[in-house]
């Protein structure tokens, strides 16, 4: 993998801003794009700019063609067994509401999540518990891969939704064997995708998850698109839960016959762009390769780890171990605000990320008020790794 | 990044800390930044004698509630409720752009603490 050659796709890490380079430390939150996912959009707008499986002039085919096509791309990524069992949403937001909304979860079912959940998945399951009377059950983390907490707050649970690797530090679940345990009891397993599915090879059938949820901006991919995975036989059997536009067959007055999955779910003209964009942000990734991918980051946080840390001012939120960490190095600086770390740092062109990361509850629950957050991609260079120790150096003299 | 003052109102905050028996107290905050600001005053003849404040935030907050509670000494209340958030930034010789919201809760904060006081010298 050579990301210097890579860097050539990103037109702002070519162009720069304001005069300077960008190094873009922030993906995390949100990847940039290459020139080959903006194309791939363009190409929709500017030459088949129409609806998918309802016009049946020459456009309307080639949209059907092409959202299609995209569809299988993403289910291959992941290893689907089928392109139907892809739901295309928003983002992992959207698909964790959908699964909300449509198990028909009843008073008395148990959601088990663990304690370190992005507000994506904590919330739904919150309003769930005051509208409808569920029970919630919360794992703390298991740091020492010890998941007997897991074995007993699955018994009798409904459902098991669990984020994948935390974007609050990086650290990953043992998925597979968690659905194993949910299984055994008798519980689904919803696995929030997000952070995991841009940097390492997922297999949903390996890792046997019922449904999984991913956003397509943090994988080179455009924002406004994300991607529900479902067992088809759990999808065929769940209700939308926004219905209109597609999403039936056939209708009169009194009726609708509802369409398969995924059309059911799928209320309404589409992100076709966005379908469009996100599997050509895939092949993109296929063609790197995400186990080099990976690898890389490692790397990356390795170099700043090691150096950082030396610094008994910096402490790093998660395992010292840059290994366990993938591509997130969320730090805190003694008598720093994280906000003037990465203010200070917006003004070298180095992004970052500081605050509560959507993960408000883990903070608040440890009275910590935030971490600066470093995150990785492909494109990073050790060149940039360096500069980015620099500065946080520097910020340390300016402000010790 | 910051200018010269207000890295020395971060070192050297003024006025910092809990204030016994207040007069009034404001509460700001920005749920942007997760930044909670606290402002007391002591009032004497319609005048302010005495300011405090705690500040859980970046340097810019820190700087521009230490700021303020200098500024506000020895103001009556009507000359306090006229202070801007823009005078408070060029008091500290400016803020980053990014940075200004801070300045507005040192503002907001102070301007909740003056309601606070005319709220209970009513009762």
């Amino acid at each position: 993998m050579n990301p210097e050659k890579l860097r050539e796709d990103f037109p702002i890490l070519v162009n720069g801003l304001n005069g300077k380079p960008v190094i873009y430390f922030d993906n995390a939150c949100v990847t940039l794009k290459p020139r080959q996912v903006i194309e791939a959009m363009n190409e929709y707008y500017e030459n088949f700019p129409a609806c998918h499986g309802r016009s049946s002039h020459k456009l309307g085919l080639k949209v059907t063609e092409e959202y299609e096509k995209s569809r299988k791309t993403v289910a291959e990524f992941i290893r689907a067994k089928k392109p139907a069992e892809i739901v295309f949403v928003r983002n992992t937001t959207e698909a964790i509401n959908l699964v909300a909304n449509s198990l028909e979860l009843k008073k008395g079912d148990v959601v088990v999540t663990t304690d370190k959940e992005h507000n994506s998945n904590l919330v739904p399951w919150l309003f769930l518990e005051k509208r409808r009377g569920i029970k919630r059950r919360i794992v703390p983390w298991p740091e020492d891969g010890n998941l007997d907490d897991f074995t007993e707050a699955v018994k009798g649970a409904t459902l098991v939704s669990i984020v994948h690797t935390s974007n609050l530090d990086g650290t990953s679940l043992p998925v597979k064997e968690i659905v194993k345990i949910s299984h055994d009891a008798g519980a689904l397993v919803l696995v929030d995708g997000a952070q995991s599915v841009p940097h390492k090879e997922t297999d949903v059938r390996k890792l046997d998850v019922d449904f999984l949820a991913f956003s397509g901006h943090k994988m080179l991919g455009p924002s406004g698109i994300g991607c529900l995975y479902g067992r088809y036989e759990l999808l065929e059997r769940m209700e939308p839960f926004l219905v209109g536009g597609d999403t039936v067959d056939d209708t009169t007055y009194s009726s609708c016959r509802l369409s398969k999955p995924p059309e059911k779910f799928e209320a309404g003209l589409q992100n076709y762009a966005g379908a469009i964009g996100l599997a050509a942000a895939v092949k993109y990734l296929k063609r790197v390769g995400l186990e080099r991918v990976e690898k890389h980051e490692k790397t990356l946080n390795r170099i700043i780890t090691e150096s950082l840390l030396q610094h008994e001012q910096i402490s790093v939120i998660g395992p010292e171990d840059p290994d366990k960490r993938g591509g997130i190095f969320s730090f805190t600086i003694k008598g720093i605000h994280p906000h003037d770390i990465s203010a200070f740092l917006d003004e070298e062109n180095i992004f970052i990320r500081s605050g509560a990361h959507c993960v408000h509850s883990w903070f608040n629950s440890r009275g910590i008020e935030g971490s600066a957050r470093a995150s990785f991609y492909l494109y990073n260079t050790k060149e940039e790794a360096e500069k980015f120790i620099e500065a946080v150096e520097k910020i340390m003299k300016i402000f010790g | 990044m910051y200018s010269e003052k207000v890295m020395e109102h971060f070192r050297n905050p003024r006025n910092q800390g809990k204030m016994e028996n207040p007069d009034g107290t404001g509460v700001a905050g920005n749920p942007l930044c997760g930044d909670v600001m606290k402002f007391y005053i002591k009032v004497r003849n319609g005048t302010i004698v005495e300011a405090k404040w705690e500040t859980f935030g970046c340097a810019a907050a820190i700087a521009t509630s230490s700021a303020l509670s200098e500024m506000v000494k020895g103001k009556t209340l009507e000359e306090a409720l006229e202070i801007k958030r823009e005078d408070v930034s060029s008091f500290l010789g400016g803020l980053p752009p990014i940075k200004e919201h801070c300045s507005n809760l040192a503002v907001d904060a102070l301007r909740k603490a003056i309601k606070n006081y005319r709220e209970r010298v009513k009762e």
